[in-house]
């Protein structure tokens, strides 16, 4: 990895074509030099993805989903991303994990570390019990089979399912289902933790087992990549936050700041459109 | 991933999608029996009782024909979509790609054992007898199963390009079951044609060898039966290298179809 890394936290200068909102800055560049020690895990630099679909549609067929996204994530850090629906969230874990490759750019991982992508339903077979699937899970990310047999206990006891992780996964309600995922990708272990949207599951009472559960993982020396809606969780969550919006960084920094930059601005930008509703109205 | 992990991946994979594939039936893994034994009871119907053929052996001819070409054109369909039929977990993990369609193919494998071990109980219930000559079926099962896995890749690497391929391949497939001679015998053409068919077809060969085994007790052409189990090799060695190579092309395309 090259050593002239910069401080990890920065203000982009290229907002997109959004307006421009601007950061306080002072704050985190007293972080800056200790961050230049940190050992950067994954890098993407001036990553670009689209693709075109196979059917005409009424863009020629191409989407642009990231451009020009660069980053670094550092060891042990835990990375937020958040951002609209839509706006390259999941195509960027998906190119840090390798699944996807970039169309302009290059994703660099440091080398021997692995990276793994934990979402929701590591798509479960239905006619099969929530022991089978997870057992099949677990080997699907890597588990030899007998580490897969050994996490089926305490798979078990977390998800709280009972009987219930005997019977067909087919049976099981909304609820049921994201509890046995959510424990299910818990037992992942891997060098780079890339979760998405993963801990708005359950009831009240799961969530905050969840979320206790995930908190004790990420504080730890895991490097983490989240991304969420729940802009709490990711100020709680997160050391440094990256917005995106319309598949560009809008603005990267210190949890707190970004998270509230980003809040105002949807905020702005559901005022803007009533202000238009309303001009149309008349 | 180590190979070791990798092919233990593959058997999981198969034997739980078979799992699951029995749980969807009243009658569950006893469809296993009960599919051959409705083939072949559905050709009695058709070519003993209601066309009258009085070829001898004709029932077994067709049974053995047609039992190991469902073996190929089965798995080679199914697990041409398991690529794209896998999206969900494709955009989710990263996993070789040659896992989807080698655990249908293993799918396909285990079921076919059972289908093969009706068809020899079949073969002896009807007379003929287990022979050393039947050793000579080893390598022609080992070579058929390369044949599958080679085309089940090529067929899950087009399917991921374009979906169209899925409809080509079920053209292929019943375009293949009319030329690989399994209403009819390929011996019974004439010489060249005969020749001509078997080299360009190696299905042909393949059925064709089976029955010389099990019915005839002659072994079949081993160098033409090592040609092909070495072309159908170096095809599978060179779809693993194009797959990997291009697998995130693949997921790709899989999840933005």
């Amino acid at each position: 990895m090259s050593e002239d890394n910069k401080p990890a936290i920065v203000v982009s200068d290229e907002p997109g074509d959004e307006k421009a909102v601007a950061f306080p800055t002072g704050e985190s560049a007293v972080d800056g030099p200790v961050e230049i020690e940190r050992l950067a895990m994954l890098e993407l630099e001036n990553v670009s993805h689209s693709y075109r679909t196979g059917r005409k549609s009424f863009d020629s067929g191409t989407h642009h989903v990231l451009d020009q996204v660069s980053l670094k994530l550092y060891e042990g850090e835990t990375l937020g991303i958040i951002g609209r629906n839509g706006v390259g969230k999941t195509t960027l874990l998906r190119l840090m994990a390798g699944i996807l490759g970039p169309t302009h750019g290059t994703v660099r991982i440091h080398p021997g570390k692995t990276a793994s992508l934990l979402t929701l339903g590591l798509g479960f077979q239905p006619q099969l019990s929530g022991r089978e699937n997870a057992y099949l899970a677990a080997m699907l990310q890597g588990s030899t089979r007998k580490q897969a047999k050994s996490f089926l206990g305490s798979i078990e006891e977390f998800s709280e399912l009972g009987e219930s992780f005997d019977e067909p996964v087919k049976d099981y309600s909304a609820g049921m289902r994201s509890r046995l995922a959510f424990t299910t990708a818990l037992m992942t272990h891997v060098d780079i933790l890339l979760i998405d949207e993963i801990l708005s599951v359950g009831d009240a009472h799961f969530r905050e087992k969840a979320q206790t559960a995930m908190k004790s993982r990420i504080t730890g020396e895991q490097t983490v990549v989240f991304v969420s809606h729940a802009t709490s969780e990711v100020k709680s969550l997160c050391s440094r936050v990256i917005w995106l919006e319309k598949g560009k960084v809008m603005a990267e920094g210190d949890s707190t700041t970004v998270v509230d930059a980003y809040l105002q601005h949807v905020k702005d930008s559901r005022v803007v459109v009533r202000e238009k509703e309303v001009v149309a109205a008349r | 991933m180590p190979l070791s992990q990798y092919f233990r991946l593959v058997d999981t994979m198969a034997r739980m999608a078979l799992r699951a594939d029995a749980m969807k039936f009243y009658l569950g893994y006893l469809w296993w029996i009960l599919e051959p034994l409705l083939w072949v009871g559905m050709f009695y119907l058709v070519f003993v009782v209601l066309m009258q053929f009085r070829e001898p052996n004709f029932l077994m001819f067709l049974a053995t024909g047609k039992l190991a070409f469902i073996w190929f054109s089965k798995t080679v369909t199914q697990a041409s979509n398991t690529i794209v039929g896998g999206r969900g977990l494709v955009g989710k993990i990263k996993v070789p790609m040659t896992l989807f369609p080698l655990a249908a193919v293993h799918e396909g494998l285990y079921r076919q054992v059972v289908v093969f071990a009706l068809l020899f109980a079949f073969l002896m219930l009807d007379g003929y007898s287990v022979t050393s000559t039947w050793w000579y079926l080893v390598p022609v099962l080992v070579v058929n199963y390369i044949m599958i896995v080679a085309c089940s890749f090529i067929g899950a690497c087009l399917v991921c390009m374009a979906r169209d391929f899925s409809q080509l391949i079920q053209l292929g497939m019943m375009f293949l079951m009319f030329t690989s001679g399994i209403f009819w015998d390929v011996r019974t053409l004439s010489p060249e044609t005969a020749a001509l068919v078997m080299n360009l077809n190696p299905v042909a060969f393949v059925l064709d060898a089976y029955r010389q085994i099990a019915m005839h007790n002659t072994p079949p052409d081993m160098v033409h039966l090592a040609l092909i189990g070495a072309v159908f090799s170096a095809i599978v060695f060179a779809m693993v290298l194009v797959i990997r190579g291009s697998s995130q092309y693949l997921a790709l395309k899989a999840i933005t179809a």
